[in-house]
């Protein structure tokens, strides 16, 4: 029988280690922070709470896997469990998948729908974006903020809010989507011009 | 043709399994494929989809920047170490047992059996340090 005592490291230890690779992801996190709860005070104390729960369950964090997306669970799961129950979002039907794969009887897009699409992510400015995020459900969201603009696959996803592979994958769908229609309209009442997308800055009117 | 045609509508419900580069995943991966490879009214709407995927992704990452406040930054220091005042000196040692058991048996026909059992047995323990 053989036996050998490793000491690990010392909380103090612990502590640089976690300061030094988990608070460079700060910015990240608190961008995320805003899409979720949609106000820069929550999402600061959402993102000061992450912290402090990933800092105290730090030594369960398996050194060498991804840093980053544990963190990200830490996010999803604290605000889904401590902010969102305030906020009395109505939740997507559980048959989402089915609805998705039913609801999509889908036809080609019209050149005219596809120049209106280009137009408006062409010219749209940021704050518009993120009214359009904003305005779509919480959970399409979250994984088209994390695949989009955090680039996590849809398999990180899956871990990340704690949802079946699938799921996800028709949440990304949906809300791409919506999002995209979103922006359109927006262009569309801006006035934004459809007809000639290579001169994006011509404004027409709105017609009544 | 060995399997029956699909419908323009089934290739292009599976667009987001496209953009993602998870058609294999999809059970008429290859009925999708070979539909793609004559349909051009569908080819064009993949090439449109990915186009307006990029396009999204680069506004949502060009519009989702935001910097963090140096007050946060600086409560969130201040709260680690609080918190790792609680931790203060203590040290973990982690013991590790490890323990082979060998059997070799030889039967009454001279056949020769080899077992090796391994045994590992982990105990974590907290130290707090005695220095102030």
């Amino acid at each position: 029988m053989t036996s050998k005592d490793l000491v690990l490291e010392s909380a103090a230890d612990r502590t640089t280690r976690f300061e030094r690779d988990a608070l460079v992801f700060t910015n990240q996190l608190y961008a995320a922070a805003l899409r979720y709860t949609k106000n820069p005070e929550d999402a600061r104390d959402l993102v000061q709470d992450t912290y402090l729960k990933a800092f105290t369950s730090f030594h369960q964090f398996e050194e060498g896997t991804n840093l980053r997306a544990w963190l990200y669970r830490v996010l999803t799961t604290t605000f889904i469990n401590s902010y969102r129950k305030g906020q009395r979002q109505p939740l997507i039907a559980d048959n989402e998948l089915e609805d998705w794969q039913v609801a999509k009887a889908q036809s080609h897009t019209s050149d005219q729908g596809k120049s209106a699409e280009t137009v408006a992510l062409e010219s749209l400015p940021d704050s518009d974006i993120k009214r359009a995020l904003q305005e779509i459900p919480e959970e399409f969201r979250m994984v088209v903020y994390l695949a989009d603009v955090e680039g996590f696959s849809y398999k990180e996803i899956a871990e990340i809010v704690g949802a079946p592979a699938g799921t996800v994958m028709s949440r990304l769908h949906r809300g791409r989507k919506q999002l995209r229609e979103k922006l359109t309209d927006y262009a569309k009442e801006l006035g934004y011009s459809t007809e000639s997308s290579d001169k994006p800055s011509s404004k027409k009117g709105v017609n009544k | 043709m060995s399997f029956i045609e699909i419908q323009c509508s089934e290739v292009l419900s599976s667009v987001i399994f496209i953009i993602e580069d998870e058609l294999e995943t999809v059970p008429q991966a290859a009925q999708i494929n070979s539909h793609l490879t004559h349909c051009a009214p569908c080819t064009a709407e993949i090439e449109h989809e990915r186009l307006m995927h990029q396009m999204l992704a680069d506004v949502l990452k060009r519009s989702c920047n935001e910097q963090a406040p140096e007050e946060l930054r600086q409560n969130i220091h201040r709260q680690i170490r609080e918190q790792m005042g609680n931790y203060a000196g203590a040290t973990e040692v982690v013991t590790q047992f490890s323990m082979t058991e060998i059997s070799i048996e030889v039967d009454e026909f001279g056949n020769v059996e080899h077992r090796e059992i391994q045994i590992e047995q982990t105990h974590i323990q907290h130290f707090i340090d005695d220095e102030d």
